[in-house]
Order: C-alpha cells, then sequence, then structure tokens
C-alpha cells in the first residue's frame, strides 16, 4: 500500500503542478495499483518500444522516447510513422533512462515496460502518472493487453481497439488467401547463432502473428515453460525443426548474410526446409523484440511478401 | 634434500612414458566417448557402428560432420591453451599465469564487440575478429613481460591481470550501452563454446599453430636453462630476453587461434600445466610434453560434460572450466607456500 | 625504549587523538605536526594531512554543487540553494531534492565505502591492485543482482540480493582461504578465483533470458547511480557511520604493518586477528556500497591512489581516501550525466575509462617501488 500512499502525495504535490489543469477522470490498473491519468495527455513520454508503437498507433506522437540501436533513434519500422517536426525528444537508452531529461519535457503521462524497477518508478510516478504493464507469462496476445492499456491511457481505448482489429482482419484475410494458395503448413522462428541457433518460443509476439496467419508454430519442444528461446541448439539436434517454413531472424540489416553463414553448415543444408528454399530471413529487431499494432502490421508485410509473392 | 638443489637432472616421479602412453590411452578413450555421445538422438551404439563401418545415414552424417570436427577441435585446443599455460608460467617464473587470468579473454571479448558494433555480425563473425582478439591479448602478455621486475612474487601478476580484464570489460559495456544489437548478440558470445564450429575455422588458425609449435621446439632448451636462472642461461649461451621473446609470440599465436576458434575459456592454462607440473616435476620440457595429451583430455571431458548435463541444450564448456578451475587456482595458493617456478 | 621515543619512532597516523597523561609541553611534536591541546588531552596532527584533507573536501564541496546544477535542467547556484531549502520553483525543488540530491549522497556514501576498502586492502596486501572488487566482491554481487533481475526463483530485490551475492562471494573466500597467511594474498587469489566462476555464472544467465531482461539487469553489470534504492543508501550510510571510524582506529596497527611482519610484531600488533578485521571491514563496506550502486570498483583504486600521491609516504591516508572516492565518484557521474546527455553513461562506465589508463600506467611503468 506503500505505493498508493506515495501516489497520492505525488497526485496531490507535483503532478499538478506540472500538468496542464486537464480533469482527471480516467484511472487505469497498472502494475503498481490504480493510475490517475489526464483526459487526453498532451505531452507523453515513453520509456518503451511496445509504448511508443502503440501511441502512433493511435496517432499520439510522443515528446520524448528512449533509443533502440545504435544511440540515435528509433526502431526503423516505426520511421515511417514520425515526421521531422513532432519527433520526440530521446531521453535516454533503454538500458538507462535520463530521468531529468523526462522531466525536461514536463509530461502529462508517462508510459513505460513491464520491467520498468521500483526506484525508477517511485521517481517517475512524481513526475507524472506512469503506467506500467503488468509483467506476465510470455503470450502470444500480451502485446494486445499491454497496447490496450496503453491505449485507456492515452485516452483513445476506441482508436486502439479499431487498430488491433485491422491487424486481426488483415492476418485472417492473409490467411484465407495463404491457405488458398496452398502456402500454409508449419513454421518455426530462428535465430542463428556462431554457438547454433536458437529456436524462438511459440508464445511470443511474432509467432503470434505467424499463428495468425494460419501457420502452426512449433517450438519442436525446446524452449522450457515460460522462456523465449532455447539455449544456443546443439546442432545434432537441428533436425528437429521439421517446420514447412523456417523464419531466421537476425538482428542485422543484411539478413542474406546470416543465411549464408547459416548455409555453411552442414547440419543446415540438409534440413528439408533448406532444400525446399523456403527459408525467410528477417529482420531480428522487429521479429524478436517489438511488440504493438505497428509492428504487427510490419510483421504481416514481411509474411505477405515471402509467402504471397 | 639438499643436494636436489644442484641436480641438474631432476628426479623423475614415474617414468615419463610410461605417464605419456597412460594419458594417451585414456585420452585416445575419452575421444571416442565423444564421437558416441552428443546432445541428439544418435545413440551410443549407432555411433559405434559407424565407427566400425556400419553406421545409418543420418548416425554417419552425425559422426563424421558434427562430433568428428568437433572432436578435433577440442584436441587442438586442448593442446593450444595447455602449451600456452606452461610456457606463460614458465616464462614468466609464475605459476599462477594463465592466459585467461591474464586479461586474454576480456581482449579477445571486446574485440569481438567492437566488431560487433562496427556492424559485423555474430553469425558471419570468425576468425579474423578471434585474431585482433590475440593482438590484445599479446598486450596483455606483453604487460606480464615489464611485470617480471616483480621478481618472486606471482600473486602481483594475477592481479595484474584481473584489472586488465576488469578494464577490458568496461570498455565492453560502455559498447553494449549504446548499441542494443551488440548487446544482443555479445551474450552469446562470450561463453565459449565448441559447438557449431566448422573444419574450416581449425584449418584457418592451423598455420598459426604450426609456427607457434616450431618456436616450442627451437626454444625448449634454452627455456629449461632459463629455469636454472639468467645467470646459467647466458653462460650456457643463451639469450634470455630473445627467449622470452619467443615466447610469448608463441603464447600469443596459440591462445589467439584457441580463443578465435572455440571463444574464451578460462582456466585451461592453469590446470593443465598444474596437472603436467605435478607429474612431470620440476623441468619444463617434460611438462610440455604432458600438456599435449593433458589439455585435450580436460578440454574433451569438459565439452561432453557440457553436452550432456541439459541435453537436448548444451552448457557453455566456459562455465564449466571455470567451475573446475577456480578450486585448482585456490590449491596452488593454498600449498604451503606459493611456488615460484 | 619508552613511550616517548616509541612516538616519535612510530609514524602515528594524523589526526587520531592520543590521550596523554604527561603534561604537554615537555614533548615536542613530531616534525611536520601540530598539537592541539585541551587540557589534558591533546591531538597530534600532521599539517600536510590536515591541508590535503582540507583541499579534498574544499574541492569535494565544490563539484557537489556543480553536481546539483547542471544536467539537463540547469540551475544557477542562487536557484540550487532555494530549490535545497524548499522555497524555489517546484521544477527546480524536485529536481534537486528528488532527482540530485539522494544520487549526491549515494555517490559520496559509495565513494568513500570504496575507496576507504580499497585503501585498507591495498595496504594489507602491500599492493595497489588489490582492491576488493578486482578480487571477485564485484562478481558476487553482480551475478546475484542479475539473477534477482531476471526473475530466477527469488523474490528479493535486487539491492538485497547484491548484497547477498557479496556476501557469498566473500564468505567462499574466506573459507576458501582460510588460515590466513601473509598480506591476505591467499584471500586475493581465491577471491579471483571465484569472481571468475561468478562471472561466468552471469554471462550464462544473461545468455539464457530475453533480451529485455538482460537490459534491465544491465545497470547491475556496469554500475549506475540513476534511481538507487533508498533502503540500500541508508543501510550504506549506517555502514560508513560505524565502518570509517572503524577504519581509523584499525589504521593504527596497519601503518605499522606496511613494514615486515616481524616489525610489526615488535610494535606489538596482533597480525593474525588484525588482518581478518581489516579484510572483514573492507569486505563488508564494499558490500554495502555495492548493494547501491552495482560494481564501481575502480574508484577503489583511484581514490587512495590519489590520497596517496597527495600525502605524505608515512601511514595510511584512509580520510583523504575517504574524501577522494567521493570525489571521484561525483565527478565521474557529473560528467557521465553530462557528457552525451540525453543519453546518460554509467558512472561505473565513467570510472573505468577514467581509471583504465592510470591502471594501465601503474601496470606498465618501470617499477621504481615496487608497490
Amino acid at each position: 500500500m506503500l505505493h498508493v500512499t506515495r501516489l497520492a502525495a505525488a497526485m496531490a504535490g507535483l503532478t499538478t503542478l506540472l500538468t496542464l489543469s486537464t480533469a482527471q477522470a480516467a484511472s487505469v490498473a497498472t502494475a503498481h495499483g490504480e493510475v490517475e491519468v489526464p483526459d487526453s495527455p498532451e505531452r507523453v513520454v515513453t520509456l518503451y518500444e511496445g509504448a511508443l508503437d502503440a501511441a502512433l498507433a493511435v496517432e499520439v506522437t510522443p515528446v520524448g522516447a528512449v533509443t533502440t540501436r545504435g544511440g540515435d533513434g528509433v526502431a526503423r519500422y516505426i520511421e515511417a510513422y514520425l515526421d521531422e517536426e513532432t519527433r520526440p525528444a530521446i531521453v535516454g537508452v533503454v538500458r538507462e533512462i535520463n530521468l531529468e531529461a523526462v522531466l525536461a519535457e514536463r509530461p502529462d503521462l508517462i508510459l513505460a515496460a513491464p520491467q520498468l524497477s521500483d526506484e525508477q518508478y517511485t521517481l517517475l510516478s512524481k513526475i507524472a502518472p506512469t503506467v506500467v504493464p503488468e509483467a506476465r507469462e510470455l503470450a502470444p496476445d500480451n502485446w494486445q493487453q499491454e497496447a490496450r492499456l496503453f491505449g485507456e491511457a492515452l485516452g483513445r481505448e476506441e482508436a486502439l481497439d479499431s487498430a488491433i482489429t485491422e491487424v486481426e482482419e488483415r492476418a485472417s484475410a492473409l490467411a484465407g488467401a495463404i491457405a488458398e494458395a496452398g502456402e500454409g503448413g508449419s513454421a518455426n522462428l530462428v535465430r542463428w547463432m556462431p554457438q547454433g541457433p536458437l529456436v524462438m518460443s511459440d508464445a511470443l509476439f511474432s509467432t503470434g502473428m505467424l499463428a495468425a496467419v494460419g501457420l502452426e508454430v512449433t517450438d519442436a519442444g525446446l524452449v522450457s515453460p515460460g522462456g523465449a528461446h532455447s539455449d544456443p541448439l546443439s546442432l545434432e539436434n537441428l533436425s528437429r525443426l521439421e517446420g514447412d517454413w523456417l523464419f531466421l531472424a537476425t538482428l542485422n540489416e543484411e539478413g542474406d548474410q546470416a543465411l549464408d553463414a547459416a548455409r555453411q553448415s552442414a547440419a543446415f543444408a540438409r534440413l528439408p526446409v533448406v532444400e525446399n528454399d523456403r527459408v525467410v530471413p528477417v529482420d531480428g529487431q522487429l521479429w524478436t523484440s517489438a511488440s504493438g499494432p505497428l509492428a504487427a502490421q510490419a510483421i504481416l508485410d514481411d509474411i505477405e511478401a515471402a509467402l504471397l509473392p | 634434500m639438499a643436494a636436489s638443489g644442484l641436480c641438474l637432472r631432476p628426479r623423475r616421479p614415474a617414468g615419463l612414458w610410461r605417464v605419456m602412453i597412460l594419458l594417451l590411452t585414456l585420452l585416445a578413450a575419452v575421444a571416442i566417448v565423444s564421437l558416441m555421445l552428443g546432445a541428439g538422438e544418435v545413440t551410443p551404439g549407432r555411433a559405434l557402428a559407424v565407427l566400425t563401418g556400419h553406421g545409418d545415414d543420418e548416425a554417419t552424417f552425425v559422426v563424421g560432420a558434427l562430433r568428428a570436427p568437433r572432436t578435433l577441435i577440442g584436441i587442438v585446443v586442448g593442446i593450444s591453451l595447455g602449451l600456452a599455460g606452461a610456457l606463460l608460467q614458465a616464462v614468466s617464473r609464475n605459476p599462477l599465469a594463465e592466459p585467461g587470468l591474464l586479461g586474454v579473454s576480456a581482449g579477445a571479448a571486446f574485440a569481438v564487440g567492437v566488431a560487433l558494433w562496427l556492424g559485423a555480425s555474430a553469425a558471419t563473425l570468425r576468425i579474423a575478429v578471434g585474431q585482433v582478439g590475440a593482438l590484445l591479448g599479446c598486450l596483455a602478455v606483453l604487460s606480464v613481460v615489464r611485470l617480471r621486475g616483480m621478481g618472486g612474487d606471482p600473486v602481483r601478476l594475477v592481479l595484474a591481470g584481473a584489472a586488465f580484464s576488469a578494464l577490458l570489460a568496461s570498455l565492453t559495456s560502455l559498447l553494449l550501452l549504446f548499441d542494443q544489437r551488440t548487446a544482443d548478440e555479445i551474450r552469446f558470445w562470450v561463453v565459449g563454446s565448441l559447438a557449431g564450429r566448422r573444419l574450416e575455422d581449425l584449418l584457418a588458425v592451423l598455420p598459426s599453430l604450426g609456427l607457434a609449435l616450431v618456436i616450442i621446439v627451437a626454444i625448449a632448451r634454452p627455456l629449461a636453462a632459463l629455469a636454472l636462472g639468467e645467470r646459467v642461461a647466458s653462460g650456457l649461451g643463451h639469450h634470455p630476453g630473445r627467449v622470452r621473446l619467443l615466447v610469448i609470440l608463441a603464447v600469443a599465436l596459440m591462445v589467439g587461434a584457441a580463443t578465435a576458434v572455440a571463444g574464451p575459456i578460462a582456466f585451461v592454462g592453469l590446470v593443465v600445466p598444474f596437472a603436467a607440473r605435478a607429474l612431470a616435476g620440476p623441468d619444463i620440457r617434460r611438462t610440455l610434453w604432458l600438456c599435449l595429451p593433458l589439455g585435450p583430455l580436460m578440454v574433451l571431458a569438459a565439452d561432453i560434460i557440457s553436452r550432456l548435463v541439459v541435453a537436448p541444450s548444451e552448457l557453455p564448456i566456459g562455465v564449466l572450466t571455470a567451475l573446475l578451475g577456480a578450486p585448482v587456482l585456490v590449491a596452488v595458493v593454498r600449498a604451503r607456500r606459493l611456488p615460484t617456478l | 625504549m619508552n613511550m616517548e621515543s616509541l612516538e616519535r619512532f612510530t609514524p602515528w597516523r594524523s589526526i587520531l587523538a592520543e590521550a596523554r597523561t604527561a603534561p604537554a609541553e615537555d614533548v615536542l611534536p613530531p616534525l611536520g605536526h601540530w598539537r592541539l591541546a585541551v587540557g589534558d588531552i591533546s591531538l597530534l596532527v600532521e599539517r600536510r594531512a590536515l591541508w590535503v584533507g582540507a583541499l579534498l573536501l574544499l574541492a569535494l564541496l565544490v563539484v557537489s554543487l556543480a553536481y546539483l546544477a547542471l544536467g539537463t535542467g540547469r540551475l544557477t547556484p542562487p536557484a540550487v540553494w532555494w530549490a535545497l531549502v524548499g522555497h524555489g520553483d517546484p521544477v527546480a525543488t524536485f529536481l534537486v531534492q528528488e532527482l540530485r540530491l539522494p544520487r549526491l549522497v549515494a555517490a559520496w556514501l559509495t565513494g568513500a565505502a570504496f575507496a576507504v576498502a580499497g585503501c585498507l586492502m591495498q595496504t594489507l596486501a602491500r599492493n595497489r591492485l588489490a582492491t576488493p572488487s578486482i578480487i571477485g566482491i564485484d562478481n558476487g554481487a553482480t551475478a546475484f543482482a542479475v539473477a534477482s533481475v531476471v526473475g530466477l526463483g527469488t523474490s528479493l530485490a535486487p539491492p538485497a540480493m547484491a548484497l547477498v551475492g557479496a556476501a557469498t562471494a566473500a564468505a567462499i573466500t574466506f573459507g576458501l582461504a582460510s588460515g590466513g597467511d601473509t598480506r591476505g594474498y591467499r584471500f586475493i587469489v581465491a577471491g579471483i578465483g571465484i569472481g571468475a566462476v561468478f562471472g561466468a555464472v552471469t554471462q550464462l544467465l544473461l545468455a539464457q533470458v530475453p533480451i529485455d531482461s538482460a537490459n534491465a539487469a544491465y545497470p547491475w553489470t556496469v554500475g549506475t547511480l540513476n534511481a538507487r534504492s533508498g533502503g540500500a543508501i541508508l543501510t550504506l550510510a549506517g555502514g560508513c557511520a560505524v565502518g570509517l571510524p572503524l577504519a581509523l582506529v584499525l589504521a593504527r596497527s596497519l601503518g605499522n604493518m606496511r613494514f615486515s611482519d616481524a616489525i610489526a610484531q615488535g610494535f606489538g600488533v596482533p597480525l593474525r586477528r588484525r588482518r581478518i578485521q581489516v579484510l572483514s571491514l573492507a569486505v563488508v563496506l564494499t558490500a554495502l556500497a555495492v548493494a547501491v550502486a552495482g560494481p564501481v570498483g575502480m574508484v577503489g583504486l583511484i581514490g587512495p591512489e590519489i590520497a596517496r600521491s597527495l600525502s605524505s609516504s608515512r601511514g595510511v591516508p584512509l580520510i583523504a581516501s575517504a574524501l577522494a572516492g567521493a570525489l571521484v565518484m561525483v565527478l565521474a557521474d557529473l560528467v557521465g550525466r553530462l557528457l552525451l546527455a540525453p543519453i546518460e553513461l554509467p558512472v561505473g562506465i565513467v570510472t573505468a575509462i577514467v581509471g583504465g589508463p592510470w591502471l594501465l600506467w601503474i601496470l606498465l611503468r618501470p617499477s621504481r617501488n615496487p608497490a
């Protein structure tokens, strides 16, 4: 209950001073209890890629965000949704949030990741209402619950719901087209590492999208319950990857390079899926760590391009 | 006991060749076990059938294309690390001088971090970067030579190595702060492993290993003389400075090659010479001979365990050797007084 | 040897109070010292130590003021003052009181604790590289804290786990090195071995979790002062309040232990017991500091180094070390906050980059004075 009292104190004190005097009507359920959020927040700071994605999906451009790669910007698929004038200011990297930079943006709402530490939450919640999703066991539809929470906090539940519905509709349309083209079947998502491939769990956001278009995703029983991926897999067990499609994630732009590297391994080259040329190199940044409606659309783009050329 | 100090040929604990043959037999047995066991579904029985020439396709592929190269690489890595440790310890007269403890592993990890940061992908990253790591390792080792002025204080050297490692680790962390992708990939690289290495990797480092072996053959005798003291060595017509330089070159070549192929594997260079000295007595030439079978023995044994404990996945071998090596490290220091070599 | 000549002969550390029964005017203060006398009690003060202490304290205050004033939001010194007393602009007050001041206090305390622990252990081992962080205590804390962050079988918060980890590493090391030898060498080497094992465990943990969890664990692998746990800071404050005076008391015999064992024993130092006490104190201070900031071990090296280069060669410069450690920590964190704004560099990285070349210099320079 400490949180609630702290929160109340923060609300009464600082927040009112910092935020515009908006009516505080809405209240959302977060990992740190009920949090009151302003009606239509105008200065939003996102400290989590999923939150940035959800905000942009409902056409709220945050004033501040954390970088994802290379220290200078947001994820590649996000770029298309930003224009130069309203670009969010960078308030740190995922690994080290700059609290002063957050404060400098004078936010009236902060959207953060489930992994946010308690100490950071304590400070952030004094700057502005901070919405942290409950940390959940991995599940393919976690992103929907997180996005809905962010949508609710932004006061745009309907817009967000329709964004999710759009994703679902497009997925089922794709599923129909894929079935019609006879390209369906089973699939594995794998990250290729020199020590051996990592088989990604079937409970991830991206594997969930694969399932949504009618592919049967398996982790070949290699991922321990609750884990995001297997340990580096012994090459001897590669033959367990029996899917009709193999999505090969790489964190580099040059996905083909990873594919080339993989092909040089005898154990990989003799997989049926490789011999049938059904290996799809994909952007690992998008496929293994992003989440949200926009990421979903981007993943569906990849799937459509690969399966329905 | 008073005479032993004057005796140029130290006592033989048990005939060197008898020990050698015993160890080689043991190594052959471990190598066969390494071919027979694995995380996959090819059972020892099926693998044995392959060895006798009657295996099925799947088993032949797994044994021939996967387990055999891995075993071979394990043997080469073991020899390199064992010899490098013994040499470094002889030349620095310090039983704790282990390439990994002195910062070579951290140097290699840093080099890989820089390469990843500059845009390489872990999936395509191979030998070249490992060689850069070796260069950094050289730097560490060179600093060791300067430290020889510290004389009979083995712990100073290890402290210097630990400090050097800490420094490089921090620099690696700096890269990781900015670059998510590097951060995501390097965490899999910094734990050494024999899994998924190709024979081509081994072939790429064979020339440098050959060169290292030639150097070792050439300097074995002066090195043994050096063990008796600089004056004795000079008196016998050797050049201590030159010998030391050659030793460091050989060590850098070997450790660089092993790290490039398998990633950082700590403590092999400590445990193997420790055991070899225990079996062979103080003569560096006998120690080097015994390192030849002992190094692969340790690496292969650790590798086999790493394949089995968390099957169907694999535990990184670096973690196992660290667990194995720490007690030996302590044992060396717990000896009544710290031996200087 | 009577008391008086022993007094002259012994390099007593400066600011220690010496109660005496003899009339003050009978005894001349040793060269370079002042005697401050109040009634029967007189205090022997080394002048140079006093100057060094004052200088470091002044520098610390100036840097601390800069620390409070500079950052993403800049404040003038008067604004800092008004924010401190709570009469300023609410945003500035929040900035100073909630964000910067706790962080500054954490920097003071961790810097002082790391540096004092480093100084104690360096003196004991007669080796300036022998700091608690290098011998595995940091690694133990990191491994446990990372395990907590990535959610492995524990409900303890990361700072508490870091403390447990540091204690575990130290306990194993003590166990392995039991019997105590000259200069605590066994302890150091056992610690390096344990540190290597914990380091391997940390890397294994990081390789097995999703990148989001690995990111969340990152601060604990480098050391940072950003949003630290209040409870851990309070615990450290308590630890410093007890530990620093204790260190000063121990430093008296430590000063004698810089000489050979025979001389130290001649001074009546109970060597074995004193070694264990000094080691324990260094370990406890480090563990408490690591629980706050994570592994910022380099401060334990830099702080005493600065102190020693400023102080005279006699004695163990504990107070100067504490001040210098705090100074380095505050300065490093300030630089980390400003250098690449809006991106913050964790303080552990700044100290490593600054301390690194220094370290290399210690390693590589010709060993004039092999310490």
